[in-house]
């Protein structure tokens, strides 16, 4: 009896030991093995380089993440070039790191410019297929352009000017007496000063043909041609406040892209101008929405970032599958007003 | 193979003692491997970054050495940029080429091929300045010099996206570090833990048998040499000594059983030789009484009396009559107690057989208190004492001797008092003879057989006190008093 407990006291404490031990081991190897588990990434066949003006814009995020989906289909990756660098660099000076970091392909926002189409020869002579997107460099060996029919957004602008123009001769009527008091009504139309966007010209003539076709007469109307200084940081949002400062306030400010919304948005809540100022918007970012259900901005124009950012992909795989593509892809155009805006608010989540 | 509680205590306490400590050593050994490849993996941590500042220092390098050889054509300057862009090289082809998620690994890609393509333009720009070339290389080193521009940020932002990177994993391995210090001090308080109580378990097992035999040992040394034997579980020093002391108190046992038998023969042998003795006694006496019977002796003296008698002569009837009555007594009164008058008589008789004997020479004076005749005392008490004074009193002066007889009261007390004016006795004599250290010669046959101890003894039995006789002597040749006395009964008061 004692025999057996004499026993017990000496295994006991050996097994304790033991397991003791055994735990200490396993808690040591548990935490090791996790900290040398990071090697295990997937490895892609396929490098694309995606080159835009603001890589942390949503628009860009958006198309940026379409185009990473259908590539990682493909076993590609997408780089959003400027993501990782901590310095800030211009569509050109990434075109040149791209370029020289010899990628399996470059999307690119390009513009019209002769550095570009440098660039973008220099890549295709290398080798490299350069997709313009949303921005055309039409002069340049690209493979193809993947942007939006601007023409199209031109007239769907021109349609939102109307139905202002429409209600202005409604109040107009209502209000005064003479012809003579009738203003004709300012558009200002946003542009960028520092590139030689083809798109901005397609957007205003096309606006331009709509109106002029919609029974609007000259006196109705006219419209500004405001370059806004994108060249540097914060002058956009500088230039946007000038024009309220001016004694001429426009009637209805058509921004073309998505910063330039945001901003003059801003301007005119501060401005106190909501109901004066027709904002008409680019792009379906979250505060434009909330902007036109708050009936700051008129209208938006939405942009299927999916389809950009998917066609990129599409393009380049098709010119590595079958060795060419197709010229132009265009994405599909939404516009967004206080009749369909619920929707996206409650659509927000899923773009 | 033997057992281990059969080992030795010096091997045993050894082995125990090895074994804790290699026990805490290699848990130890442990620990320090684990700290060793946790200390590693954080020294590692940051060496990415080591690289990219090497990476970049090198890149600074061939830039530099590219700039100085355009600015001076010296062949130093081009060696400098061979060597450097040799190692710019080598650093850039280590790179990793994947395409991963890891933007790391994408970012090292891209370095390595815009490095491959700056080293490139720089080396076109170095062939065209060497070829005097002056609108080419210029344009080589324009390009050249955007590119390491765009390489420097690039390595810079891998090297600060990693830095946080690392310095995030850093953190993990250094928590990682504190959990397993934590860990490792459990695990090192439970071996030791568990090392103090196997300690203590063994040296209790070691101990229990010395504690047993310690136990037995009180008991044994307490007079108790039936006790359980502690049983012998190890053969180690402890089973040594517990077989030893298990053996001694066996022949212990035996060594006083042996001891108490030889006493027992011893004590049997001593009753025997005192019986025998007894025996002998007794035999001798036999023997004396038989030599002399009394009653023979009394009746021939009897009839020798009668005969003196019709032949008329009165004195020798006298005589012989008085020795009758000396034996008669003898006979008569040999072991009971008899009256003072009769002790008296019995000395008259000796004394009238004596002057007989050596023709009158003793004179002998009685002074009797005639109311102590009846006192009882012990027999032949008084008799002894006067055959004394005169065998070594008066006989041995040699000129009259006297012997005064005295009998009387003193208070309570019955005294009797033989006097003579003998030989005397010194002080240590009468001490010596008073302590009964008086070597009498038990083969003496002038003597009745009755020494002064066997009187002084009996005397006191029969007082029941020690102080029964006096013995007054002024010196040799002046003679001696002895004294006898003891308290009367209480009814002669």
């Amino acid at each position: 009896m004692s025999n057996i407990r004499q026993r017990i006291i000496p295994i006991f404490t050996l097994i304790l030991v033991a397991a003791t031990l055994t735990v200490g081991a396993m808690v040591f190897r548990y935490y090791m093995t996790g900290f040398q588990k990071k090697e295990n990434a997937r490895i892609y066949d396929r490098y694309y380089m995606m080159i835009t003006d603001n890589p942390k814009s949503d628009f860009w995020q958006s198309v940026y993440l379409s185009a990473q989906t259908e590539a990682g289909a493909k076993n590609a990756y997408v780089e959003l070039l400027g993501e990782n660098l901590k310095e800030d660099y211009s569509c050109e000076e990434q075109m040149r790191i791209a370029v020289s970091a010899r990628p399996d392909g470059i999307i690119v926002y390009a513009d019209e410019s002769d550095r570009m189409k440098e660039l973008i020869n220099e890549a295709s002579s290398q080798g490299i297929p350069v997709v313009t997107l949303y921005g055309d460099n039409t002069q340049s060996n690209r493979l193809s352009f993947v942007g939006v029919g601007s023409y199209n957004i031109g007239r769907e602008y021109g349609r939102q000017i109307f139905n202002i123009i429409k209600e202005k001769r409604r109040l107009d009527f209502k209000d005064s007496e003479s012809i003579a008091q009738r203003k004709a009504m300012q558009i200002y139309v946003l542009v960028n000063t520092n590139v030689q966007d083809t798109m901005q010209n397609i957007v205003i003539s096309g606006l331009q043909e709509t109106i002029s076709q919609e029974n609007a007469t000259d006196s109705e109307f006219s419209i500004s041609i405001v370059p806004v200084d994108n060249t540097n940081a914060f002058s956009v949002e500088e230039s946007i406040r000038d024009l309220f400062l001016q004694e001429n306030a426009p009637d209805v400010i058509l921004c073309l892209n998505e910063l330039n919304t945001i901003c003059a948005y801003q301007a005119v809540v501060d401005f106190n101008k909501v109901g004066e100022v027709n904002i008409l918007g680019y792009y379906d970012s979250e505060p434009i929405i909330n902007a036109i259900d708050r009936n700051v901005v008129y209208a938006t124009i939405s942009i299927d970032t999916r389809q950009l950012g998917a066609y990129c992909i599409e393009a380049l795989s098709d010119y590595f599958e079958f060795g060419n593509t197709s010229e132009y892809y265009t994405a599909d155009v939404t516009l967004i007003d206080q009749n369909n805006v619920a929707e996206y608010l409650s659509g927000e989540m899923e773009p | 193979m033997r057992r281990f509680s059969d080992l030795p205590l010096r091997i045993k306490l050894g082995s125990v003692y090895i074994g804790a400590n290699l026990a805490v050593f290699i848990i130890n050994i442990f620990l320090l491997a684990g700290i060793n490849s946790m200390s590693r993996e954080m020294g590692m941590v940051y060496q990415d970054n080591r690289h990219l500042n090497e990476l970049s220092d090198s890149l600074d390098t061939v830039q530099e050495s590219m700039t100085a050889y355009l600015n001076s054509k010296t062949s130093d300057s081009l060696e400098d940029y061979y060597r450097s862009a040799q190692a710019f090289s080598d650093l850039t082809s280590d790179l990793n080429e994947k395409v991963t998620d890891m933007s790391f690994s994408r970012m090292e890609r891209n370095i390595k091929l815009m490095s491959q393509d700056y080293l490139n333009e720089v080396s076109q720009t170095i062939e065209a300045k060497r070829g005097r070339n002056v609108e080419k290389y210029r344009s080589y080193y324009e390009s050249a010099t955007e590119l390491y521009k765009y390489i420097s940020s690039y390595i810079k932002s891998l090297n600060l996206e990693q830095f946080v990177s690392n310095s995030e994993y850093y953190t993990q391995l250094w928590n990682a570090f504190r959990t397993f210090e934590t860990v490792s001090l459990a695990v090192l308080f439970t071996v030791m833990a568990g090392n103090v109580v196997m300690i203590s378990h063994i040296a209790r097992n070691m101990t229990r048998p010395l504690n047993r035999l310690a136990g037995s040992a009180n008991e044994v040394a307490d007079g108790n040499f039936d006790v359980d034997l502690p049983e012998v579980a190890s053969q180690d020093e402890v089973g040594i000594v517990t077989n030893a002391f298990n053996k001694m108190v066996v022949s212990i046992k035996q060594y006083i059983e042996q001891l108490r038998e030889s006493m027992e023969k011893e004590r049997n042998m001593q009753e025997k030789e005192l019986l025998m003795e007894s025996h002998l006694k007794d035999a001798q006496l036999k023997y004396l009484q038989a030599q002399i019977n009394p009653h023979f002796l009394f009746n021939t003296l009897n009839a020798g009396a009668q005969l003196a008698m019709m032949e008329g002569a009165d004195r020798t009837y006298e005589y012989v009559q008085t020795v009758a009555d000396f034996f008669r007594y003898n006979v008569k009164k040999q072991d009971s107690s008899v009256t003072v008058g009769e002790e008296v008589e019995l000395v008259d008789n000796y004394i009238g057989i004596l002057n007989v004997r050596f023709s009158g020479d003793i004179h002998y004076e009685k002074q009797i208190d005639e109311r102590l005749m009846s006192v009882e005392m012990p027999s032949m008490i008084l008799q002894p004492i006067v055959e004394n004074a005169v065998n070594h009193g008066i006989r041995e002066m040699g000129g009259t001797g006297r012997i005064r007889l005295s009998v009387y009261r003193n208070n309570s007390r019955i005294c009797i008092s033989v006097k003579d004016n003998g030989a005397g006795m010194s002080a240590e004599e009468i001490d010596a003879l008073l302590k009964g250290e008086h070597a009498s010669d038990p083969h003496d046959t002038e003597h009745n057989g009755i020494g002064m101890d066997n009187v002084i003894s009996r005397l006191r039995l029969f007082a029941g006190i020690d102080d029964v006789i006096e013995m007054i002597s002024e010196g040799k040749g002046k003679g001696l008093e002895v004294i006898i006395g003891w308290d009367l009964p209480s009814d002669e008061h």
